[in-house]
């Protein structure tokens, strides 16, 4: 069995009027799954100001800073402060990307064309990838990101869901097609990986699970998706683990050590 | 906890679709790979959409461990009725549609005969559900309350975005189902909390999905004997009049 390492999970205290998981709570699914660590994200950042909730999100990625990589969201309608948020953000080497969510956020990358220009120049210079959710009409299809990639070449643009259900398709030929778009495999089926890995290349396509958004479920769920594809072991070991070590740089900067294992944390 | 007595799949897909192929073979092979001793198989990519003779020709004629599912594109006026009585003098135990793919809204005026016809049959009727333009899962709600003797399939589950309402939806009319071949654990979960087993269908979305995928994520769920019956075979039988 391949290493795993998850580059699209949530940690939140609440989505709307549902409990989230608990940091420790998450560690202990990640132990279950054998996942060494997992990129995570706001969830209600989303809806409300992004500024404490980068600095919530932070405090509880910290209680397992070997597990749990914090990625930061901003608001671009807020131009410029969402601009000086970013910079904020990445100042602190624990966040290592950015997570926009342009269905949840309301806008449309075309809307802010100045200020996600700026944001994906700051992103770059951080050399912090930049995952969007993708596949969802009207702010977040797959195309709509992928202009994104186009805009900011030297920008790492992630599709958060290589397509999601209905742009698998065009996902593939599109992270095929432009050098810093990358997939992120997290809810296509077996039969969609196959088909990214073909087209898109194996080094192209990352593991995420959007688990903390749903229930441990998810966790197993995801992973079974891929494992269920019959990939080689070298893509597999590609999509599960490689590119997303390579693109948040663990040779070069380690995750921290930790402190605690989630039984001690008190689940 | 065991599996059940027997295993219907009641979802799969025949034919070529973009990136996705499947024959009758190797569905046969996927199945006895995964125990499961009955698919309810509908046309994909041509034989959905443009080509439906040949499409259904291979659904029906996949020999006797697969069942068909007939689907007509709804613009096609009375040659889909046709084509609809053909399918069934074949063996079909239920229609298909695939309003993304056909290109029509559920609740257009052209789709009624298509559901008269499944009524007068006793057939249910499987739509794809999903995506926000003409598969929209409020949109089969519609129908099945201007349709109540029709059995609705909510094909897909949702999958992907619109898996937020299939509660709500399976809850708000007594004859919609979910096809559970997409869903994820919780989302089945919680339609089976509230709304009954009764109301699941265990499914593969072959070849998009794979078998050990779906039926790995019914054994996660907390099914009692009875809920795992009923959602692994007893509600095809019933519905598909098996």
């Amino acid at each position: 069995m391949t290493r795993i390492l998850d580059f699209h999970a949530h940690l939140d205290e609440r989505w709307l009027h549902v409990r989230c998981d608990t940091p420790a709570h998450a560690v202990d699914a990640l132990d279950r799954f054998e996942v060494e660590a997992a990129c995570v994200f706001t969830i209600m950042g989303f809806y409300e100001d992004c500024r404490p909730h980068n600095d919530a999100l932070l405090r509880r990625a910290d209680e397992f800073p070997d597990r749990l990589i914090p990625f930061a969201t901003v608001d671009p309608k807020q131009g410029r402060a969402a601009v000086e948020e970013l910079q904020r953000c990445l100042a602190n080497p624990r966040f290592r990307g950015v997570k926009f969510h342009p269905w949840l956020q309301a806008f449309a990358p075309n809307m802010l064309r100045d200020t996600m220009l700026e944001i994906l120049h700051v992103a770059a210079q951080h050399r912090a990838p930049v995952l969007f959710h993708d596949g969802t009409p009207p702010y977040s299809t797959t195309y709509q990101i992928a202009e994104l990639a186009r805009w900011s070449p030297e920008t790492t643009v992630v599709l958060g869901h290589a397509g999601s259900a209905d742009y698998v398709n065009p996902a593939a030929e599109l992270i095929r097609d432009l050098p810093n778009l990358y997939g992120c495999f997290c809810g296509p089926r077996p039969g969609d990986l196959v088909h990214l890995v073909e087209v898109g290349g194996a080094e192209k396509i990352l593991f995420g699970s959007d688990f903390g958004a749903a229930g441990w479920r998810l966790l197993p769920e995801r992973i079974d998706n891929v494992l269920e594809a019959g990939l080689d072991p070298r893509d597999l070991d590609n999509v599960l683990y490689a590119n997303a070590a390579r693109l948040l740089k663990l040779d070069e900067h380690p995750l921290p050590p930790g402190t605690q294992t989630s039984s001690e944390a008190g689940r | 906890m065991g599996r059940p007595l027997k295993t219907i799949d009641g979802h799969a897909m025949l034919g070529d679709e973009t990136y996705l192929s499947l024959r009758p073979a190797e569905l046969l092979r996927r199945m006895d790979a995964a125990g499961v001793d009955l698919a309810i198989a509908r046309p994909m990519g041509a034989g959905l959409v443009v080509d439906h003779r040949a499409g259904n020709d291979l659904v029906l004629t996949a020999g006797p461990r697969i069942r068909g599912l007939a689907s007509v594109n709804p613009w096609w006026g009375p040659a889909a009725l046709e084509e609809l009585l053909r399918c069934r003098d074949q063996g079909a135990v239920g229609m298909f549609l695939d309003p993304l793919r056909q290109g029509f809204f559920p609740t257009e005026s052209i789709v009624a005969p298509l559901l008269e016809r499944a009524a007068q049959y006793g057939w249910p009727v499987m739509i794809r559900t999903g995506a926000y333009i003409f598969a929209d899962v409020l949109a089969v709600v519609e129908i099945a309350r201007r349709f109540p003797s029709v059995a609705f399939i909510a094909g897909f589950g949702g999958y992907a975005d619109m898996w937020f309402e299939m509660s709500e939806a399976i809850g708000s009319v007594g004859n919609l189902y979910l096809d559970a071949s997409m869903l994820w654990g919780d989302g089945i979960d919680e339609i089976v909390r509230r709304h009954g087993a009764a109301r699941v269908l265990f499914g593969s979305a072959e070849p998009r999905n794979r078998y050990r995928v779906c039926l790995r994520t019914l054994d996660r769920l907390e099914l009692s004997d009875a809920e795992r019956d009923a959602i692994y075979y007893g509600n095809a039988e019933r519905l598909f009049h098996l």
